[in-house]
Order: structure tokens, then C-alpha cells, then sequence
């Protein structure tokens, strides 16, 4: 940076000194080569945060509505194939949430939603007192009551059970006071996923109507939050490094541990439903999503990160890319020809080749990400007009 | 250092263009032909923490000062040995605890019984201030639960205390009978001996409400403020409010908001010379401003047998804890409730409330294990506290704008620098420690532009909690760094300032300022709109 304002400023004394006297007319200055790239990330900024952030979190909340009025049934009509329905219904609103991990920043933090809703471990100790001594569960006790006995993995654990041997659990098993517990809770989850996705769109502060959407802070930079283009690209993408260093070096690696031995089933996320390949998946595809500018991934022309790496880099975009989808097939392989869950895999010598795998091209992800990706977003290469 | 604008030179670390443009353009003005009119244009000399970008030196982020990830970058000259330590205690930081035994995860147990939150993370929300609770609609209070960042500290009045030594227990605040110097409000679910009509409720329940109050400029404009007030009910100690100890006549309350944990490393190892030098107790110099150190209990030199085990307060919105380690390893105990090797004992020891909590729960939550364990090790402990010690300062944002440079000198003007001391460099050479540990080299000798003077001031009546914290008094509180403060939004969009989260911004926080800070709060509000707005946006690019 110095550099360059060095050299600004060299020219700038150049241009004024042959501004002096007659005679310079016959001087020549040397102007300086164009340096870096030029890219508006308006159109960026605009598909990333409506197409994918708050696209994802309207889904989230549909998709927690779903899950609520699945409970419910379940309470009503306890049969199996109502528990079926409402342990899709969980998983279905995993998908969303963990997609959204790509870009955790803003009023899921602001409004402790992610605690709320995603609190691990969960307090088995508490959770049995109560289900042993409480009735009457309602959603309005339920959420003053610890993150740690709400939430995602309360829900999977009543629902799936203790996903020891097998995530499989009969209607026989799950009593009326369980069943209770699990409606109650699912309505605070429903209620927080809908509070989020107002935070985005109508208000940020749901306790006050005139406080700005978050979206329109992204929207429209340059304000208190985020000071320009810039900022904003860069929240992106440190929101992208985030997930993919959680992922490869937290979700995948500490269970997986330094060896066989020390492998430590009691880390895995969603281990009681064993959907904790899907999470992992879906939280790359999150990813993905954000670079590619598409939450389906079944557009080619839409606008995200990989297009801004394009403009000062097409080589480099591609090789991201890339990147990122061998990440993605990687994870997916982990559970082999058997279809293995992750909580078996990190026990099994040969799975575990396989999530060595994973999690080195998840290293290759972050040290793109952070080496090329946000030194291009940090460096006055980069001119938005 | 009491600064005057015409003693700085323009340039510092090539960051300046504007102030270098002008010099050119007066050099190529009066460069020219000898027939030429000379005018000389004026060059403005901007005080060096106007121009500078880095202000954690060596120790600045880098590729996240513009976003949410701004408080959250470890320093970058950490060695890899060190990285390795930061990115576990990251890990830690968030760790969320439960209640013992956990037969699963019994490296995570041991919460409360009675805490105020779950995580470090929940206080300090992305490394950063936690959010300001707002009053749901149609409600007129909120109760403090998993959402607050915010708590009560307590203590019984005695009139103050001036001198720390052996006889006065070195100046720590009375405990209150049965409950302590903190309210707990929450806990497990068997906390108390009522937990099945009061589950996770802790000692007893804290209420937040607001008070608001207009204020208006000369030019019309107007400011809403608001200052929280809390109420309390279901004690533990009686069916009756009234007449729990916590409601006597002379308890004191002081709510204590969680603050932003980046460049703490470097603040401890700010000379204590250096600070002391700015103390000017008896306002000697007759500029209305004393300022003043905190003394305070050293749990660290107490465990080492030191006979005065007192150390200059340098944390905490009162200077009440003397190093990184003391502040978090305190709030892990207190805050959290899990016990460590520096505070290897419950928050609540020795209160019948721990004591019926044992006797109902069987003795399996002791905090101490029959080897002598505590439930955070050593070695969890180190990590937690060397990753708040070695997180990055963020670099500052719109450096070369004309308005932020302006902003500047106008901060200059109104003796914001009075406190807000912009710079000091950091302590160099060997067997330099950090809380009883060898200090990374990383910290050591970086010129710093924190922009606080550490040191206690009054502030007024309007902010003052009137109670005292060491010898800190009930209208004193230490200048708060300034550095980073214009990313917290950023970091977190609920984020309020000041000790209770009482502003909304900058500016609420200025029109607060009284006591010593009244007459630089009277210079800003006598300022036009325009340059209200510049001197704000100079604190913002902070």
C-alpha cells in the first residue's frame, strides 16, 4: 500500500512540475501502467444476500414450521409413521441451517439464535430430571429455560435416541411426556427461525419496527456496519473460511482425534440421528453456494465470489472451484461402499483413510480461501469503478 | 502526554497522501518562475494518531478489519508453537459447560451450580461487546437469561477504602451475607431448593427496564437516551423480597457489561511507569482532569506468597483485575461457575445455598475432584487465557478520508486525549511475563495506539453506580481503549457501548461523558452538526 501511494504521489509531482515553464512542453511523462483489476460487486453483493442468505433463512423458517406442525401430529397421533414424518421434517430443516453456517455473522449471532438453536453438547443430566419430573411443558417455559435442553440436538435426541447402536426409535419408546416435551421445544425452534428470517427482512431488532433489515446493510454499504463494497465481500468471505476451518479442523478432526484409538464418538455432531455427513456436506455446499452465487446450484450465470476472483484471476476461480467440489465428493465418500455413518467411520482403519482425505482437501479450501481469496478482497489491487 | 496539534509532524509511516499533496502543490506553487505570485498555503499537521493505520503495530489484524471477523484474528507474528495454543484456547472459548456429572462429556461438566452464562463466547459475542437487550413489545422489562451478556456485581457499603493492605484484606468489596460480590441469576436445574417450581434459576431472578431522557443540540437536533434500571425478585433467601439480604439498604449494584477481548496481551504489557506518569491525582496541572490508578488484589501474587499482594488494576470497567489471566480465569469461576486452578473454589462456597445444593444433588458437583482436580485444567486454562491475551488488533478503516481527518483534529480540540491517551510502546527485553508466564515475543516493544490511559476517572453522576470496586470510587471508571471500537457493530449489530450497554452509538456514549470528561462532552455538544459528525467519524475509524 505504501508503495503505491509512494508512487502516486511521484507522479503527481511529475504532472505538476512539467506544468512549470515553457520549455517542459517538450518533456515526456511517463505514465504508469494500469495496475490491478476492476469489479463492482454490487450485482455480487445484491444475489449473494437475497438469493442465498435470506433465501436460506425463509427456508429455514418454512422448513421449522413444518418440523413444528410434525410434532404435533406426533403428539396427537403417536404412530410410527408420524415419528418417520417428523424425524424427515428434522432433517429437512437441518439442511438450511447448516448451509447458513457459511455466513454466520449478523443477527444470528446478535439475537443468540445460533446458541439457541444449536447448543452442543446437550445437557442429558438436566434433560432426564425433567422429562422425570416436569409435565405441562409449554414453549413459553421452555425457552427461558437453558439452551443446553432446547434446541436442534435436544430435538434429535428425542426423537432418534441415543444413536449408540442404531438411530432407529420406536413409537413405543418415546412417552406422551417426551412427545410433549418435543412439540413444546419444536414451537421455540419454529419461533426462532422465524425470528431470524424477520431479522434479515423486516427488522433487525425484532423488539423495534424501525430498526433497518440486515439485509439492507448489506444492500447498501456505506454505512455503519459496513463501510463499503469491500467490507461486505469480505464478511463473505471470512464467513467462508469460517465453516470450511470448523468443518476440517473441528467437526471432522476432533472426533477422528490423532489416531484409532483416540478416535471420540462423544464429539460427533448429530450423532444421535447419524446425519452428521449430511451436516458436513451441506455446510461445504453452503460454501459453495457463496462462490458460486447459486442456492440450488442449478443456474451457470449467476453472481457470487468466484466471479470476483474471475476479474482479477479466470484461472484461479476455476482452480476454487474445483477445489471446493473435490471437498464436497471427498466428504461424501467418507461413508464408502457400505454407506457408514460418520460416528462408525472414525473407528474403522480404512473410513478413516477416506476422512484423512476429506480433510486434507479442506485444507487445500481454507489455505485458497485465505491465502488468494481474501488477500484479493484486502489488496488495493482491487477497484470497484 | 498532554498533546498540542502544532507539535506533530505531518508524516508518519508514509500513510498520509493529502497533507503530502498539499506539500507538493506548495512546492510546485512556489517552485515556479521567478515573476510567479508566491503563495505560501497553510500545511496542516495532523497529531501522528490521525495518520496511523496499524494501531497494534506489529500486532495489527490484517484481512479482517473491515468485517465481523475484526476482533477475531489471532497476531499473525504469533510462532507456530503459539498459533497451535491460540487456536485451542479459540476452541475453548467457546466451549458451552453443563451440569456434572456429564457421563459423556465429563471434560465439560461442572457448570454453576449458579452462573450468569453458559460460554465465554455468550459475553464476549464474536470476541466483541454483547448485545443490548431491547424491551419486548408490549412488555415493560425483560428478564436477564441465556441472552444477556450482562450481570450485577454486589457489595455491601463501608464507606470506601483508600489504602489495600493486610488489615483491610487489601481493599476487596464485602461480600454480601449468603450470596456474595456477584448475582448469579441463573443456574442448573437444581440449583435451589425450590427448583421444581424455579428451575435454572440461580440466587434470584434480575430484571432489565429503561429509563429515557431527550437531549438537544443548539442546532435543533436531538439525542434519546437511555439508562437501564434493574429490579430483582425471587431470592433465594426468602419467600419474602423484602427482606433478602440483597435488597438491604446498603447493598450496592454495579452492572457490568461484557467488552471486546482483542489486544488485551498488549495492554498488560504497557509499562506500569508509563501509566503511573499519566496520574495526576490532585490535578496539578490544573486542566480539570485527574486521573488516577486502581490498586488491586492479585490473586496470582497471593498464590505465590507474596506478603502485599497488590498489583496496579488494569481490566475490567473499574481497573479491577490486574492482568488477563486474574480477568478470565475469574470469570470463568464466577461467570461460569468452573472452578480452576487459580480459583479452585465454587462462587458460591460457604453460602447455604451451595451447601443445600450438595446435600440434594448427593456431593457429586464439589468443583473438586478426590484427586484435587478443578473442573478446568491447567492446561484448559492456559489456553483460554494466552487466546485472549494474543488476539489482533484491528486495522483501522478510512485512514486518508478528509472528514475522518477532520474528525481528528476536532477530537484533539475538545481534549478527548485528556483520557483517551492515544499511544504508549510496549515493555521489551527478556523475563517479561504475562500473568506469572513468559510473554511471546510478539507483544513486546510495538508502539500501540490503544487510546486509553488506564487510569480511573470520574465520570459524572449520570453514569456513576455508586459502589466503590478496590479503591476505585462509585463515580470512577477507567478509560476505555478506543481502538476497534468503530467495528463493533460490525461484529455485533446489538452491541452497546458503555459499562451497562446504556448507548446506541458513538454518540450516546459522548453526550454521557461527565464529571472529568464534562467539559470535552460540552465542546462536543457545541460543535456544528457537521463537525459533530467528523469528530465522530474520526472515533468510528478507529
Amino acid at each position: 500500500m505504501n508503495v503505491q501511494k509512494t508512487m502516486l504521489a511521484v507522479s503527481l509531482s511529475l504532472v505538476l512540475i512539467s506544468g512549470c515553464g515553457g520549455s517542459s512542453s517538450t518533456e515526456t511523462v511517463i505514465a504508469e501502467p494500469e495496475q490491478g483489476f476492476t469489479f463492482d460487486a454490487s450485482a455480487l453483493i445484491n444475489n449473494v444476500t437475497t438469493n442465498i442468505i435470506v433465501a436460506g433463512y425463509e427456508s429455514l423458517s418454512v422448513k421449522g414450521q413444518a418440523f413444528h406442525l410434525a410434532t404435533l401430529t406426533l403428539l396427537n397421533t403417536p404412530t410410527a409413521e408420524n415419528l418417520a414424518a417428523a424425524q424427515l421434517a428434522w432433517k429437512e430443516a437441518r439442511i438450511p441451517w447448516e448451509q447458513g453456517e457459511a455466513h454466520i455473522f449478523g443477527p444470528v449471532d446478535a439475537l443468540s439464535i445460533d446458541p439457541h438453536l444449536d447448543t452442543w453438547p446437550l445437557n442429558t443430566t438436566d434433560l432426564q430430571t425433567l422429562l422425570e419430573t416436569q409435565s405441562g411443558f409449554s414453549a413459553q417455559v421452555i425457552k427461558s429455560w437453558n439452551d443446553d435442553v432446547q434446541g436442534f440436538h435436544t430435538l434429535e435426541f428425542l426423537l432418534f435416541g441415543d444413536g449408540v447402536a442404531e438411530n432407529i426409535k420406536s413409537i413405543e419408546e418415546l412417552n406422551l411426556l417426551e412427545r410433549e416435551y418435543l412439540a413444546a421445544t419444536a414451537e421455540v425452534f419454529a419461533d426462532y427461525t422465524q425470528l431470524l428470517a424477520g431479522a434479515w427482512t423486516i427488522a433487525q431488532d425484532p423488539n423495534d419496527s424501525n430498526s433497518t433489515p440486515y439485509r439492507d446493510l448489506l444492500l447498501t454499504p456505506s454505512n455503519d456496519i459496513y463501510s463499503s463494497q469491500k467490507a461486505v465481500v469480505e464478511e463473505l468471505v471470512n464467513g467462508m473460511i469460517g465453516i470450511v476451518d470448523e468443518v476440517g479442523n473441528g467437526k471432522i478432526s476432533d472426533p477422528f482425534g490423532a489416531d484409532i484409538d483416540s478416535a471420540d464418538t462423544s464429539l460427533v455432531e448429530s450423532q444421535y440421528s447419524w446425519n452428521s455427513l449430511a451436516d458436513f456436506y451441506n455446510n461445504i455446499q453452503g460454501v459453495l453456494s457463496v462462490y458460486r452465487g447459486e442456492l440450488t446450484l442449478n443456474s451457470t450465470d449467476a453472481i457470487g465470489i468466484r466471479d470476483f476472483v474471475a476479474a482479477s484471476n479466470l484461472q484461479l476461480s476455476q482452480r476454487i472451484d474445483n477445489e471446493i467440489v473435490d471437498a464436497l465428493t471427498a466428504i461424501e465418500e467418507i461413508a464408502g461402499p457400505n454407506n457408514m455413518p460418520f460416528r462408525q467411520a472414525i473407528a474403522n482403519s480404512e473410513a478413516r483413510l477416506r476422512i484423512q482425505v476429506a480433510i486434507d482437501a479442506l485444507a487445500v479450501v481454507q489455505t485458497s480461501l485465505e491465502s488468494d481469496v481474501l488477500t484479493l478482497v484486502s489488496s488495493n489491487d482491487w477497484k470497484t469503478q | 502526554m498532554h498533546l498540542n496539534i502544532n507539535e506533530y509532524l505531518v508524516m508518519k509511516n508514509s500513510l498520509l497522501i493529502r497533507p503530502l499533496t498539499l506539500a507538493i502543490i506548495v512546492t510546485y506553487i512556489l517552485g515556479c518562475g521567478a515573476d510567479d505570485k508566491k503563495v505560501a498555503l497553510p500545511t496542516v499537521k495532523y497529531p501522528d494518531y490521525v495518520l496511523v493505520e496499524n494501531l497494534g503495530d506489529q500486532a495489527t489484524a490484517h484481512g479482517a478489519s473491515d468485517s465481523g471477523h475484526g476482533f477475531s484474528t489471532p497476531i499473525a507474528t504469533l510462532n507456530p508453537q503459539e498459533m497451535g495454543k491460540h487456536l485451542v484456547g479459540d476452541a475453548h472459548f467457546e466451549t458451552s459447560f453443563t451440569t456434572a456429572p456429564n457421563l459423556e462429556h465429563a471434560e465439560l461438566d461442572g457448570l454453576g451450580p449458579t452462573f450468569n452464562n453458559q460460554d465465554c463466547n455468550s459475553c464476549h459475542q464474536r470476541d466483541g461487546r454483547s448485545s443490548t437487550l431491547t424491551i419486548p413489545i408490549g412488555q415493560d422489562r425483560i428478564l436477564l437469561g441465556a441472552d444477556a451478556g450482562i450481570f450485577l456485581r454486589m457489595s455491601v457499603d463501608d464507606g470506601g477504602c483508600q489504602q489495600p493492605s493486610s488489615s483491610n484484606d487489601f481493599c476487596k468489596n464485602n461480600a454480601v451475607p449468603g450470596f456474595g460480590t456477584q448475582l448469579f441469576h441463573r443456574g442448573v436445574l437444581k440449583a435451589r431448593a425450590d427448583w421444581q417450581d424455579n428451575p435454572f434459576i440461580g440466587q434470584a431472578n434480575v430484571y432489565l427496564s429503561y429509563q429515557y431522557n431527550e437531549i438537544s443540540y443548539a442546532d435543533g437536533n436531538t439525542v434519546v437516551l437511555k439508562k437501564p434500571v434493574f429490579t430483582i425478585d425471587s431470592a433465594y433467601d426468602t419467600d419474602n423480597i423484602a427482606d433478602s439480604a440483597i435488597m438491604q439498604a446498603d447493598v450496592r449494584y454495579s452492572p457490568r457489561n461484557g467488552m471486546p477481548i482483542f489486544g488485551l496481551g498488549l495492554l498488560e504489557l504497557i509499562p506500569e511507569q508509563a501509566i503511573l506518569a499519566l496520574a495526576d491525582e490532585a490535578d496539578n496541572n490544573n486542566d480539570g482532569i485527574s486521573g488516577r490508578p486502581n490498586w488491586v488484589f492479585d490473586a496470582i501474587k497471593a498464590k505465590a506468597g507474596v506478603e502485599i499482594p497488590v498489583s496496579l488494576g488494569r481490566f475490567g470497567w473499574k481497573a479491577n483485575t490486574p492482568s488477563v489471566r486474574v480477568q478470565s480465569l475469574g470469570a470463568l469461576r464466577g461467570d461460569m461457575g468452573i472452578t480452576n486452578p487459580l480459583f479452585p473454589d465454587e462462587s458460591i462456597a460457604n453460602t447455604p445455598l451451595h451447601q443445600s445444593y450438595l446435600a440434594r444433588t448427593g456431593y457429586v458437583d464439589t468443583g473438586i475432584d478426590e484427586q484435587g482436580n478443578t473442573e478446568a485444567s491447567q492446561e484448559f486454562s492456559d489456553a483460554v487465557v494466552f487466546y485472549a491475551e494474543t488476539l489482533a488488533v484491528p486495522a483501522r478503516r478510512n485512514v486518508n478520508d478528509e472528514q475522518v481527518m477532520q474528525g481528528g483534529l476536532l477530537f484533539e480540540q475538545s481534549h478527548c486525549v485528556s483520557c483517551h491517551q492515544p499511544d504508549f510502546i510496549t515493555v521489551s527485553g527478556d523475563n517479561v511475563q504475562l500473568g506469572g508466564i513468559d510473554a511471546p515475543e510478539s507483544l513486546k516493544n510495538q508502539h500501540i495506539y490503544p487510546f486509553s490511559d488506564m487510569l480511573l476517572h470520574d465520570m459524572g453522576e449520570g453514569l456513576a453506580d455508586n459502589r466503590r470496586d478496590f479503591i476505585a470510587t462509585g463515580r470512577e471508571w477507567k478509560t476505555r481503549p478506543l481502538w476497534g471500537i468503530g467495528l463493533t457493530k460490525t461484529v455485533n449489530p446489538a452491541a452497546g457501548f458503555l459499562h451497562d450497554g446504556r448507548a446506541d452509538s458513538i454518540e450516546e456514549a459522548i453526550l454521557w461523558h461527565g464529571g472529568e470528561a464534562q467539559k470535552s462532552k460540552e465542546s462536543f455538544v457545541a460543535l456544528t452538526h457537521a463537525d459533530r459528525s467528523a469528530l465522530i467519524a474520526f472515533v468510528m475509524s478507529l
